[in-house]
């Protein structure tokens, strides 16, 4: 369902919704006709992607791996690049990011409540977490029977890139596209960058972040809503795949603006699993970024 | 000295990443993306495994099988298994009597007479006595379902069949499978039934009758429950153990109406035959203990039953598989060893005084029998060219399998008089080879 709305400043905007989140394709001047195209272009990739890598879907990518799991499978390019690039952002992060500590969901659910699991719980599930478990050299895959991969942690972003692609040939003005707060420009409008609200996390829309981009692209991780609190703790949402446990001290949100949405969701998911070390880590990589606490 | 990265070497490494996944090769659109769904349906998740093996006994029953199994998994998680057996027994099949000095004559089992059957075998002095002609021709196939409940429970239906020439039989299963402790242990039991029915070339024989009279008519049958319960735990990342038991009990007709029994005299020379005699009911218990245990370079599968039943027998079984993969993954080769062990039924006579009443319940087939039984194996698999499956290539693999049996009674069974330098026990040798595809 594509939903067309005028802006002020001579933008159009195209609604749909996507990947559990609200999406949205902003356009300059352009002819209706024209933009719900391309809105639906951009709809429909976000749409095959997560139909594609969805962990729900017994016709997804990863349910038939799942369901083979054991055997050794040739996975089609796009699995293999995404696999390849998950690999990299294993080693690159000395496990940090992790795509295999999917299991981890079974005793963590973030509801608010006060349920933390118990320690032996959490440490029973080590075993089965870890990239380095899985025999991965493209494009060839087995995933060991106990184990999980989920691409959830780079999937809205990688999408939001996939449509970039496929608008920037066929989009004849400046756009942005943003799947569910993460999002990428083209270029300025005619008069001046493009004005995005960031919210904040623990305050909804009250006291949205204003900022301003020109070039590339903005991405958020954060716990905003999803947590535990017990005995004056705070566990946040991020868990550290290689302990099992919550990062200790993670901000709340950090949004990091950087050439692909890709690269800065990445660097956004990564400063928030380094806890108290985000923003040393986000200046060290000499990125724009705003760290929330 | 440095030991953070150095800055924004994360970052650089991270940007080559990005680039590599999304300057990456052209992605399938949603156009074309339905062209392959719409190619690749027909193929969706179905597993084949086809295999065609070749037994054979040292001088005895020689046999051809081909096997064929189908998987199939549903959208809903559920799973269709179909399978498929056809055998082709010919050779000679020992008829129960025991090895002597004398010829021995005996007509096949669908003579009414020894004046009018068609077919009369004789052995030899020496050798054990086997029925020439025997052949059998088997089919059989089965087809479960398994369906998801819950998202923790299952349920299994299932459903056999068997149909030779003399022989049908039926069997209905069900069975409940639920996981616990975040699907590290999972819970199953289930009930099944089986009803067959006998028609004996020539009839069923009168047990404990001479055999000269051929007292032969009519059918038989026999009906089995039984029930299994297990538990499969996963202990650790590479090692899963499984164990069951199971109660199982027969009734109806049990013998086997083609096995007779020798009736010898003072001298040791045969002095008649009557049909064996089995109890009509038989009630089996067994435990069974399976761990597998994998690593990189292979896995062993390691498992162990004993069972005992209301004949008075009990056995003993041990098996371990290797599977070992070659350099590279795509061979392995998988050597197995399997023991067992087993007391003879209560009821096992390897032959009959004629001095004696004969018991109401004797059999002299070697199955019953106090016998250990060794099995070597070796199996080698490739990987063959891959096959188009749901969302891309999957390996089909071949193999080749070559066992070796041997049994041999134990405890050797006092001889009749006169016996001495007969092999009256003589060993039992068989080789199998299985030539094997799955897709």
């Amino acid at each position: 369902m594509l939903e067309l709305r005028e802006l002020p400043g001579d933008v159009l905007g195209v609604r749909f919704s996507a990947m559990a989140s609200p999406c949205e394709l902003l356009l300059g001047r352009v002819e209706s006709d024209l933009a719900l195209q391309l809105g639906s272009l951009a709809a429909a990739e976000a749409q095959r992607i997560e139909q594609k890598f969805s962990r729900y879907r017994a016709d997804s990518v990863l349910g038939w791996i799942h369901r083979r799991r054991g055997s050794a499978l040739q996975v089609d390019e796009e699995t293999a690049l995404l696999l390849d690039f998950a690999q990299q952002c294993f080693e690159l992060s000395d496990g940090l990011f992790d795509i295999t500590s999917g299991p981890l969901r079974r005793v963590w659910q973030f509801d608010g409540s006060d349920r933390v699991p118990a320690p032996q719980a959490v440490a029973q599930l080590l075993p089965c977490i870890g990239f380095q478990k899985l025999s991965w050299k493209s494009p060839w895959l087995c995933v060991p029977p106990d184990m999980e991969i989920d691409f959830g942690g780079i999937g809205k972003e990688y999408a939001v890139d996939r449509a970039y692609d496929l608008l920037l040939a066929r989009c004849p003005v400046p756009f942005l596209i943003n799947f569910g707060g993460d999002l990428r420009v083209s270029r300025p409008l005619p008069h001046g960058p493009w004005k995005v609200a960031i919210e904040r996390p623990d305050s909804a829309r009250k006291a949205a972040m204003m900022l301003e981009v020109e070039y590339g692209a903005l991405a958020t991780s954060g716990d905003s809503h999803r947590f535990l609190f017990k005995d004056g703790i705070r566990y946040g949402h991020i868990l550290d795949p290689r302990t099992g446990w919550p990062v200790p001290d993670a901000p709340r949100s950090v949004t990091v603006a950087a050439s692909s949405c890709t690269e800065a969701g990445l660097l956004s998911t990564l400063a928030v699993l380094k806890g108290k070390g985000a923003a040393d880590f986000l200046q060290q990589q000499q990125v724009r970024s705003w760290v929330l606490r | 000295m440095q030991l953070e990265p150095t800055i924004g070497n994360l970052r650089s490494k991270l940007i080559a990443a990005s680039c590599a996944l999304l300057g990456g090769a052209p992605v399938a659109r949603a156009e074309t993306h339905d062209v392959v769904d719409t190619i690749n349906r027909a193929l969706t998740d179905w597993q084949l495994d086809a295999a065609l093996a070749y037994y054979h006994e040292n001088g005895r029953i020689q046999a051809v099988e081909p096997v064929i199994n189908a998987e199939h998994d549903l959208a809903d998680g559920g799973q269709l298994d179909f399978d498929f057996t056809f055998d082709a027994l010919s050779g000679s099949s020992p008829n129960g009597a025991l090895t002597s000095r004398q010829v021995q004559t005996f007509a096949s089992p669908s003579a009414k007479s020894f004046a009018q059957a068609r077919h009369m075998y004789t052995v030899s002095s020496g050798n054990l006595p086997v029925d020439p002609n025997y052949s059998d021709a088997r089919v059989a196939g089965g087809a479960s379902w398994t369906l998801p409940l819950s998202r923790l429970t299952r349920a299994r239906l299932g459903g056999k069949f068997s149909y030779e020439d003399d022989f049908y039989s039926a069997t209905v299963s069900v069975g409940l499978e639920r996981d616990l402790n975040d699907k590290n242990t999972t819970v199953s039991f289930s009930v099944n039934s089986e009803n067959d029915f006998l028609q004996p070339i020539g009839g069923a024989p009168t047990p404990l009758s001479d055999y000269t009279q051929f007292e032969k008519g009519g059918h038989e049958t026999k009906h089995g429950v039984g029930v299994l319960a297990g538990v499969t735990q996963v202990m650790s990342r590479n090692w899963i153990t499984l164990a069951n038991v199971s109660v199982d009990r027969f009734s109806g007709y049990l013998n086997d109406p083609y096995k007779i029994v020798s009736v010898i005299d003072a001298v040791g020379s045969p002095f008649g035959y009557v049909y064996e005699n089995r109890p009509d009911s038989r009630t089996r218990r067994s435990v069974y203990w399976e761990n597998r245990v994998g690593w990189s370079q292979g896995s062993v599968t390691a498992d162990a039953r004993y069972m005992t039943d209301s004949w008075g027998i009990h056995s003993e079984t041990a098996q371990v598989h290797l599977r070992w993969w070659l350099p590279g993954r795509d061979q392995y080769l998988e050597p197995s060893a399997r023991w067992y062990r087993q007391n003879a039924a209560d009821f096992f006579r390897p032959w009959l005084a004629d001095t004696a009443a004969v018991p109401s319940d004797v059999s002299s087939d070697f199955r019953l029998a106090a016998f250990d039984a060794l099995t070597y194996g070796l199996k080698y698999g490739c990987k063959l060219t891959d096959h188009l499956g749901r969302f891309g290539r999957e390996l089909s693999e071949f193999n080749i399998r070559l066992e070796y049996y041997e049994q041999s009674l134990r405890g050797n069974p006092a001889g009749p008089p006169a016996s001495s330098g007969l092999d009256l026990y003589p060993k039992l040798q068989a080789f199998l080879l299985q030539i094997g595809f799955s897709y």
